[in-house]
């Protein structure tokens, strides 16, 4: 493959690796610390829209290798959207069925998104005070799919397979650790199902022992699709808390309104989650003062204008006739 | 350490597996998402749908008397039969399911320990999509427990006489932040709680595979931590009467309380009644 030319026989072949990395992209306009950079790792240009994409591929892949898929055998998966529009596109483009199991929260955008992708959706209502521990009703109604209906679904499961954290291992840890020269100082991320966090983490310690990692987490009761707050982590048994220096909670008010100063500022059309992740950075950026930052943006800001309009309903001013 | 108050009540996954498709044991799913029996559900397991079937769908009210007997004998289930409830959301609507049963004078229900997730997270439990074949039953009520159910009236009243009030509804709903969770369609008209209740969340009650707390346990949080005075009458209540129903199995046949009642208008039904007394906070 020669990515220089950029031309490919499928789609699969753009998704990224050491030799075709996601773009990182230095903030100029909103961190002006000359002695603590910080640069954008733009998940985005994943060819399905997320960091997503290498969860999803190594999960898919792992299926197909152990002959878990095919014939009338597709998936079944959780998800908040971005996994599930992965999952979806991809699993189509191989000829494969794909149900997404989907939190009623989750943006309208996200749901039809899931839908063109090619998924068939369940909806469900996650947040009907939840018990801690139970897990969310969208993880269960999947393992419900897939164990009263084998002959019909495989599950990935994003929040308990290894594959997921494998492919961070191998993809985005490698990619960081080359494109900054070993500069890196300090990893800025976001925790969802952990395998990113996990994956990279593990990765970059491996070259250097002493870089510190910061995961940014919404406070309680927030909206922000796809991320979890330490209450709501027990889903997950890919987080590993020994790979994290720092927790920061940060309003999640502000991951909506730092998302639009990354667009209106850095020309970085990055989604909520992103918004968070800088925040936190230049809180350490604030509190540490030297460094070399790399902050993982997880998608973009198209799928979540309506959550924009919620949180910013100023944005709605002026958009009709 | 203590046994349950009525441990026959409760019966564990190992239990019903073992008696899976046994004569004279009937199984009925009940949950809070209408979808999950038609994704799977035990073998031989009937489904009830909460918001179609136990509820009256002309006035607000639970089924009544003629339309649980028709439900029963449309189910397969005859008055001998011993039925198993279990369902999704720790029991919520199983319990509510239970509480019906309880009312309409069914002599041998039973609760699954841990509901549909526990079994679902077992590997050895199996999950069916195949709806079973039922041989429509004949079934009387005889008797009708009026005692277990709690209407406006007596809920006013019962201020009045300082029984115990138990909210077991989420924090903000007790303080009246929200008026309920997230997307409920089901609401009222003001937020806060009935003067003098006692705000014990329903999820207190259980551990996190979603099985009940010990007896011991139980007793050391409802009797010790949040003062629920055991020698007093008792109504639980929540928003729509099903995590209300939870809580009233805990406090009627794990801890054994004599006289507790089941408000199912609850919150939905107090706080949009004119004039009566509300607190916040």
């Amino acid at each position: 493959m020669d990515h220089r030319a950029r031309v490919y026989d499928n789609v699969f072949e753009m998704l990224p690796s050491e030799e075709n990395p996601t773009p990182l992209v230095r903030i100029n306009r909103l961190n002006q610390a000359s002695a603590f950079p910080l640069y954008a790792k733009l998940e985005w240009m994943n060819p399905f829209g997320s960091v997503k994409d290498r969860a999803a591929w190594a999960m898919l892949r792992d299926l197909e290798e152990r002959g878990e898929i095919g014939g009338p055998r597709g998936i079944v998966e959780p998800t908040s959207g971005n996994t599930g529009i992965s999952l979806a596109a991809m699993a189509r483009a191989r000829g494969y069925h794909m149900r997404a199991v989907v939190p009623n929260r989750v943006p309208l955008e996200k749901k039809v998104l899931l839908k063109i992708a090619g998924a068939d959706l369940d909806v469900v209502s996650d947040e009907l005070c939840p018990a801690p521990g139970l897990g969310e009703g969208s993880i269960n109604l999947a393992k419900t799919h897939a164990k009263a209906s084998s002959h019909k679904y495989a599950m990935p499961n994003q929040y308990e397979n290894e594959k997921n954290v494998e492919a961070h291992f191998r993809t985005t840890g490698p990619e960081i650790w080359k494109q900054t020269g070993g500069r890196i100082t300090h990893l800025f991320l976001s925790l969802g199902t952990c395998g990113t966090v996990t994956g990279t983490s593990r990765f970059l310690r491996s070259k250097k022992p002493g870089l510190k990692v910061i995961a940014v987490q919404p406070t309680e009761g927030h909206d922000v699709p796809g991320l979890r707050n330490v209450a709501q982590l027990s889903v997950s048994t890919l987080f590993d808390r020994s790979l994290v220096d720092d927790i920061l909670e940060v309003d999640y008010y502000l991951a909506y309104t730092r998302a639009l100063d990354l667009c209106q500022n850095e020309g970085l059309l990055a989604g909520p989650s992103s918004g968070l992740i800088l925040e936190g950075a230049l809180q350490i950026v604030a509190r540490d003062r030297e460094g070399f930052g790399v902050m993982i943006f997880p998608d973009n800001i198209f799928k979540y204008t309506s959550s924009m309009v919620k949180h910013i309903p100023g944005l709605a001013a002026g958009t009709s006739a | 350490m203590a046994m349950n108050a009525k441990p026959e009540v409760l019966v564990e996954t190992d239990w019903v597996k073992a008696n899976l498709g046994k004569p004279g044991i009937k199984l009925v799913e009940i949950d809070v998402d209408t979808k999950a029996y038609d994704a799977g559900h035990i073998p031989g397991a009937v489904g009830f749908n909460w918001q179609t079937q136990l509820q009256d769908q002309v006035r607000r009210d639970v089924l009544s008397k003629e339309a649980f007997e028709s439900l029963m004998g449309g189910a397969g289930i005859s008055p001998g039969d011993a039925v198993v409830v279990y369902g999704d959301h720790n029991n919520w609507f199983a319990a509510y399911g239970f509480w019906l049963f309880k009312v309409y004078g069914h002599k041998d229900v039973r609760l699954m320990n841990g509901g549909r997730i526990k079994w679902l997270n077992e590997k050895d439990k199996p999950l069916v999509t195949e709806v079973p074949p039922v041989t429509p039953a004949k079934y009387e009520v005889t008797t009708v427990h009026l005692n277990l159910r709690a209407l406006l009236p007596q809920v006013v009243d019962a201020q009045k006489r300082g029984w115990n009030l138990v909210d077991v509804r989420s924090p903000d709903e007790f303080t009246g932040k929200v008026i309920a969770p997230p997307g409920m369609t089901e609401t009222a008209q003001r937020g806060g709680h009935i003067p003098g209740a006692k705000s014990i969340p329903w999820n207190m009650a259980v551990n996190a595979d979603g099985t009940f707390k010990s007896a011991d346990e139980l007793r050391q949080i409802y009797f010790e931590q949040r003062g629920v005075n055991s020698a007093k009458h008792t109504i639980a209540y929540c928003r729509i009467g099903e995590r209300s129903s939870h809580t009233w199995f805990v406090l009627k046949y794990l801890l054994g309380l004599s006289n507790v009642k089941n408000y199912d208008g609850s919150w939905t039904e107090y706080g949009s009644v004119i004039g009566v007394p509300i607190e916040k906070g």
